[in-house]
C-alpha cells in the first residue's frame, strides 16, 4: 500500500434496490486522521453508505462502483476477506443506543468481544485480569463513572447517554483506523449530544482515527469534522470545508440547511 | 444430564424472581417426575401379576383399583408415568434439535432455500400428527421409538417456523450489525447474540410442546400405535377401561387425572417461563443501586 492512497476511497458508489436507485455515483476520499461528515436528510442513503463500507448492504440491495479501504476493494469481497477487515479498518456506532447493544448480556462482556477479539488478532494472549482491566480502561477512556457499575449492567439498566459511550468503547476497542459514526447522538437529548461529540472528537483525535460522521445536522457535524459532503437523494450536491461550506453554501439545500442550524444555534444562545 | 441443568436454571430464577405458577407447575411435574423414578425401583406389584380379584374398587392392596384382568392400577400408572415422560422428553429433544438447526438455516439462508424450507415446513404442519404416526408405524411397527420420532417430527415443524421468524427479527437488529462491522462471524453471532435472545421464547414453547406431546402420546397408545404391551401408558389404559367405564369407573378416571397433573404442570411451567424470561426483567445483581449520595438519573 502507498501512503498517499486514502484510507477510505470511494469512486462512483452506486447502490440500487428495488428499482430504485438509492445513492447515485458518490465519490469521496478519507485520508489517514481526516474527519469528514456525511449530510443529508433521513432517506438521503447517508446510512446505506456506512453498510456498504462495512460490506454489509441488506440482502436486495447491490453496490457498483469502487470502494477502497485500507487498500482493499470492498465491492464484490467475499465475507472471509471482509471480516478481517471489519473492526481492524473500520467499525460503526449507531444511532439507537438501545438496540445496538444485546439486550441480554451485561455490558462488560459485550465490550470484551471486540477486544478479544483484536488480541487475537494482534498475537496477545489476553488473560481474564487482563481482559477486566482492559475492560475498565474502555470504559474509564469514553468517561464513564463507575466503570465497574456498567461494566455489571444489563443495557436496560444505564443511561441513554451511558449506554452510547458504552457502544462508542465498543467501536474503539477493535483500534480501527476509520470510526463510522452514524447519526450518534440523534437519540440524545441536547446536553448530552454535547458531551458525546466533545468526547468523540477528543478520542479521535488522541488515537488519530480517521473519523466519518453522518448526520442530518449540520450544525453537529459541525462541531467534529473538518469536511463535509452534502447528500440528497443519494446524490452529492455539495463538498469542501465545513467553514467555508457554512459561510457560503453554493447549493440550495445545503443554504437551507445553514439556515436551519443558524436558528438553532439562535435559539439556543437565547436560552443560554 | 440437560434436564438437571435445564432445572437448575429453572430453580436459580425462581429464586431470584417469583413466579407462583412456575412453583405449583414445578410441583406437579415433580410428582410425575418422583413417581416414574421410584417405579423404576419399586412397584407395588408385578405388572403382569393377575392374582388380584377383578375390577376391584380402591383399596389399601390396591391403591388405585384393578383392571378386568386383576392387574394392579396403581402399578400400570407409576409405569405410565415412566412412558409419559420419555415419550415426552425424547420428542421434545428430537423437536428441539431439529427444529432449532431448521430455523436458523432458513434464517441464515437466501430467498430460495428460505421459501423451500417455509413451503415444507408449511406442509410439515398442515399433516395430521396421527397419519404421520400411522406412517412411521406401518415402516416400522408400532413402539415407543415411533411414537417419539413421530411427535418429535410434528413438533420440529412448529419449533423450525417459531426459531426462522424470531432469527429474522433478531437479525435485522442494530446490535446484529454493531457486532457484525467490529468483525464477528456467522457462528459468533449465532452462539453469542442469536440463541440467548431466541431461547427464552423458544424454551417456553418447548414446555407447551412438551404437554402437548404427553397428549398425544395418549392418543398414539389409545389406538394402538403408542408403546406396545407389557407397557402400560396412560393412553393405553384408558383404551383398556373403556369397556367397564360404567362399572368400574376408576380406571378410566385415574389416567385421566394423571395425563392432566401433568399436562397442567408443563403449561403452568410454561407460563411461569414466560412470566420471568422477559428480558427487561432481567436484573443484574450488582446494578440494583446502592444508597448513594447521586440523585435519580
Amino acid at each position: 500500500m502507498t501512503d498517499n492512497s486514502p484510507l477510505l476511497g470511494v469512486n462512483g458508489l452506486t447502490i440500487r434496490g428495488g428499482g430504485r436507485t438509492l445513492v447515485d455515483d458518490l465519490s469521496l476520499a478519507i485520508g489517514r486522521g481526516e474527519r469528514l461528515g456525511l449530510i443529508g436528510e433521513s432517506g438521503s442513503g447517508k446510512s446505506l453508505t456506512a453498510l456498504a463500507i462495512a460490506g454489509l448492504l441488506p440482502t436486495g440491495l447491490r453496490a457498483e462502483g469502487s470502494l477502497k479501504l485500507d487498500g482493499m476493494q470492498v465491492i464484490g469481497a467475499r465475507e472471509r476477506d471482509l471480516r478481517s477487515l471489519r473492526g481492524r479498518a473500520s467499525s460503526t456506532v449507531f444511532q439507537e443506543p438501545l438496540t445496538a447493544l444485546d439486550p441480554l448480556m451485561k455490558l462488560g462482556r459485550q465490550l470484551a468481544e471486540p477486544l478479544r477479539r483484536r488480541a487475537q488478532r494482534d498475537g496477545e494472549r489476553m488473560s481474564r485480569d487482563t481482559l477486566l482491566r482492559v475492560i475498565h480502561s474502555s470504559l474509564t477512556d469514553v468517561a464513564l463513572p463507575d466503570p465497574d457499575r456498567i461494566a455489571n449492567s444489563y443495557p436496560h439498566e444505564v443511561s441513554g447517554g451511558q449506554r452510547q459511550r458504552v457502544a462508542l468503547a465498543m467501536a474503539l476497542a477493535t483500534n480501527p483506523l476509520l470510526l463510522i459514526a452514524d447519526e450518534p447522538t440523534t437519540a440524545l437529548d441536547v446536553t448530552v449530544q454535547g458531551e458525546i461529540l466533545d468526547l468523540l472528537a477528543r478520542v479521535v483525535a488522541e488515537r488519530q482515527m480517521a473519523l466519518l460522521f453522518i448526520s442530518h445536522d449540520l450544525a453537529v457535524v459541525s462541531r467534529v469534522v473538518d469536511h463535509v459532503v452534502v447528500l440528497k437523494d443519494g446524490v452529492a450536491v455539495e463538498r469542501g470545508p465545513i467553514a467555508e461550506l457554512l459561510r457560503s453554501p453554493e447549493h440550495e439545500y445545503t443554504r437551507s440547511l445553514v439556515a436551519g442550524a443558524r436558528a438553532f444555534d439562535d435559539a439556543l444562545g437565547r436560552i443560554s | 444430564m440437560t434436564a438437571v441443568v435445564a432445572l437448575e436454571a429453572i430453580t436459580t430464577a425462581t429464586r431470584r424472581r417469583r413466579s407462583w405458577t412456575l412453583v405449583v407447575g414445578l410441583v406437579l411435574f415433580g410428582l410425575v417426575l418422583a413417581t416414574a423414578i421410584v417405579s423404576l425401583f419399586w412397584l407395588p406389584y408385578d405388572p403382569a401379576d393377575t392374582a388380584g380379584s377383578r375390577l376391584e374398587p380402591p383399596s389399601l392392596a390396591h391403591w388405585a383399583g384393578t383392571d378386568r384382568l386383576g392387574r394392579d392400577l396403581a402399578t400400570q400408572l407409576m409405569i405410565g408415568a415412566r412412558i409419559a415422560l420419555a415419550v415426552g422428553i425424547g420428542s421434545v429433544a428430537i423437536g428441539a434439535v431439529i427444529g432449532i438447526t431448521l430455523g436458523l438455516v432458513a434464517a441464515f439462508a437466501g430467498r430460495v432455500l428460505d421459501d423451500g424450507v417455509s413451503a415444507f415446513l408449511d406442509i410439515l404442519i398442515a399433516f395430521p400428527t396421527l397419519l404421520l404416526a400411522m406412517l412411521i408405524v406401518a415402516a416400522q411397527g408400532a413402539s415407543l421409538w415411533s411414537a417419539v420420532l413421530a411427535i418429535g417430527l410434528a413438533m420440529s415443524a412448529i419449533i423450525a417456523r417459531l426459531t426462522r421468524i424470531l432469527a429474522k427479527r433478531i437479525l435485522a437488529l442494530d446490535y446484529i450489525t454493531a457486532s457484525r462491522t467490529s468483525g464477528t462471524g456467522m457462528w459468533g453471532i449465532i452462539w453469542q447474540h442469536l440463541l440467548p435472545n431466541v431461547w427464552p421464547t423458544i424454551l417456553v414453547n418447548l414446555a407447551l410442546q412438551f404437554g402437548l406431546s404427553v397428549i398425544a402420546e395418549a392418543s398414539l397408545s389409545y389406538l394402538g400405535l403408542g408403546a406396545p404391551p407389557p407397557n402400560s401408558s396412560w393412553g393405553r389404559m384408558l383404551k383398556e377401561a373403556e369397556g367397564t367405564v360404567l362399572t368400574a369407573p376408576i380406571g378410566a378416571i385415574a389416567p385421566g387425572i394423571a395425563i392432566v397433573i401433568l399436562v397442567l404442570g408443563l403449561n403452568l411451567i410454561a407460563d411461569g417461563l414466560r412470566d420471568i424470561g422477559d428480558p427487561l426483567r432481567r436484573v443484574s445483581a450488582r446494578a440494583v443501586p446502592a444508597p448513594t449520595t447521586e440523585g435519580p438519573r
